[in-house]
């Protein structure tokens, strides 16, 4: 018999961890596989997806928000927002999900080696960009400067706060965060993400820059790239849209003739501003 | 290729020595012909005149069960996957044939989907030519005839008294084989009848558009304002999607029954709000006029850039079922003329 693309991997949530609270609030889910095996051949990279479900309920694609050097394991952050990920939200540790993937293409980081990276995220849109930075963490001498900037509306709404608070501590890596209205005890920037990216003034010698956020954060970040001397070629996002099968046959998800399950969630701008409907 | 005719009051008796496997045909049901499996095989059974409905649910089912689960203990299913016999699909017209040969590539390429695909590889294809078009057929525009062979294993042609039967593939042959005692060859002089007679049919179609530069056109206007004016009579009920044999667009529904359930997919359409509405509100195709844009430019330029062939066999039911005379054709045009 053929192998079932649509039949999912039973998967045991073993934590969960609150990022924000709230009406859309964003959890983080670190999922375990059933089976051994499929666990461990279960290679994504980063910027690849996964269908997370719940049976009875329905699936619905997630960023891997965990680098494929964190093995045994993978992570998603989920914001609540529909029927699924509300059902996802009401699940506790020790219950059962299911997984399919890992799906579509990647940031390319084997090219990315000996450059600086600078990766722009607003609220959950870091999930892809955490991914990304801890796997030039635990492959850090294979990348030059790198740069966090990072923003979400307020400091309740920031994602992987411990995480980030370590990372400032580092002298390799450079954290950039800021909230968009100012708070009491915050002693970080405040406004926008682009502005505080246009602050910072990344170079863009041998610089790559990966953006995920709100698409209006990313319009903007990019326009600020392209003031600041970034081609095309060096700038990179992720498109979302509303997905079903995962596998390119059932026909919502395209931008152009590109599947986003398929052919992306990954694109670089180069190819990005060449496709109608963004 | 071998050439055989069938007389016309062996067609039942044909059809009987392929009891073998199980049979699909069109057969009237209350008040439309549609495809589906035959049972009981005699002469009041069949409906031969063009369908109005396609095939493609034989293949492509437009509810169609993925597998049962349990939410108890976690059991998934998906056992019910393969046909139990090899099947013959009898009786669909050469557009609706073609229609598998651009499923196919959907299906098969990068993920191959069992669903399709075990239904497809077991079903051999017996056509029958078409005699009669319907107004909005313009098939001869989009690399189809009335009596293409393409994507058949068997094709029939209708003569005044008999069937000429092209056999077109090994499949075909096999069929061929099994009810040879029905069968004789095809003289020259039949042969010639049956040449005349197809392009007789081939005059009667009355409809056509030269569809070469399509894509870069489609590709070039996708901002212009014209796909509003295209869109402002559709009410966007969807029946262009469910009537059209190319379209293969699903949804995925869980349905849950007292501790278990199952997963299924059903046939969605590109003309509804909902297919891809995202779940913060946002939704990238926001009114008639970008869902009936993706349509056309699903299938004359993504169809082509994807898989080297249009979305389109150029059978107009599209045409033909739209309740408010939403008409591809004048829409290609318009665009041709910007």
């Amino acid at each position: 018999m053929m192998k079932n693309p649509y039949l999912p991997q039973r998967a045991k949530i073993e934590s969960i961890r609150p990022e924000t609270r709230g009406e859309r609030a964003i959890k983080t889910f670190k999922l375990v596989l059933a089976d051994k095996a499929s666990q461990e051949n279960f290679v994504h990279k980063s910027g690849q997806c996964a269908m997370v479900g719940i049976l009875g309920v329905g699936e619905s694609m997630i960023s891997i928000s965990s680098s494929p050097t964190q093995k045994g394991y993978l992570e998603f952050s989920i914001m609540k927002m529909g029927k699924v990920t509300s059902a996802l939200h009401n699940s506790e540790v020790g219950e059962v999900l299911t997984i399919r993937g890992p799906y579509g293409n990647h940031f390319p980081l084997e090219e990315w080696k000996n450059k600086n990276i600078i990766t722009i995220g607003g609220g959950i849109g870091q999930a892809p960009l955490r991914s990304v930075i801890n796997y030039i963490q635990d492959r850090r001498k294979d990348y030059r400067e790198i740069d966090i900037i990072y923003g979400a509306r307020s400091t309740i709404d920031l994602c992987y706060k411990e995480e980030l608070f370590d990372l400032e501590k580092r002298t390799d890596i450079r954290v950039h965060l800021s909230i968009d209205v100012e708070e009491e005890g915050w002693d970080k920037f405040v406004g926008f993400v682009p502005n505080n990216l246009l602050r910072i003034k990344p170079s863009p010698k041998n610089s790559i820059a990966v953006t995920c956020g709100p698409p209006v954060m990313i319009k903007f970040v990019i326009k600020s790239l392209l003031d600041l001397g970034f081609s095309d070629h060096q700038i990179y996002t992720t498109v979302e849209n509303r997905m079903k099968c995962g596998i390119g046959k059932c026909g919502r998800c395209n931008v152009g003739s590109f599947y986003v399950c398929k052919d992306g969630p990954v694109f670089s701008y180069e190819t990005l501003k060449q496709l109608s409907e963004i | 290729m071998e050439k055989f005719i069938l007389p016309k009051e062996k067609l039942i008796d044909f059809l009987k020595a392929l009891e073998s496997y199980d049979l699909f045909a069109p057969v009237r049901k209350e008040e439309v012909t549609v495809f589906a499996q035959v049972n009981k095989i005699d002469g009041t059974t069949f409906d031969f005149k063009n369908q109005p409905l396609t095939p493609k649910g034989i293949m492509f089912p437009q509810t169609e069960s993925l597998f049962t689960f349990d939410t108890k203990t976690y059991a998934m299913n998906d056992s019910a996957m393969t046909p139990k016999k090899q099947r013959v699909m009898f009786g669909l017209r050469p557009c609706d044939a073609r229609s598998f040969l651009i499923l196919d590539p959907v299906f098969k390429q990068d993920y191959p989907d069992p669903y399709y695909l075990e239904k497809r590889t077991a079903t051999i294809l017996i056509g029958i030519n078409c005699s009669e078009p319907f107004t909005n057929c313009f098939c001869t525009s989009v690399g189809g005839s009335p009596a293409s062979q393409e994507g058949l294993d068997l094709l029939f042609i209708e003569l005044p008294n008999s069937y000429f039967v092209e056999v077109i593939s090994p499949q075909g042959k096999t069929i061929v084989e099994e009810a040879s005692s029905l069968l004789s060859s095809a003289s020259p002089e039949e042969e010639k009848i049956k040449d005349e007679i197809v392009q007789a049919v081939k005059e009667k179609i009355k409809r056509n558009i030269e569809t070469k530069h399509l894509p870069e056109k489609i590709e070039k206007i996708f901002e212009n304002p014209i796909w509003k004016d295209l869109a402002f009579k559709c009410i966007g009920c969807g029946i262009c999607t469910y009537t059209c044999p190319t379209c293969y667009c699903f949804d995925i529904q869980d349905e849950v029954l007292k501790g278990g359930g199952k997963r299924q997919r059903i046939w969605d359409s590109c003309m509804f709000k909902e297919y891809t509405l995202h779940a913060s509100g946002h939704n990238p195709r926001p009114t008639r006029a970008e869902r009936l844009r993706n349509r056309i430019y699903h299938k004359f330029k993504q169809n082509i850039d994807k898989y080297g062939v249009a979305g389109c066999v150029g059978c107009g039911r599209c045409i033909s079922f739209c309740p408010v005379n939403e008409d591809l054709i004048e829409n290609l045009m318009k665009i041709k003329k910007l």
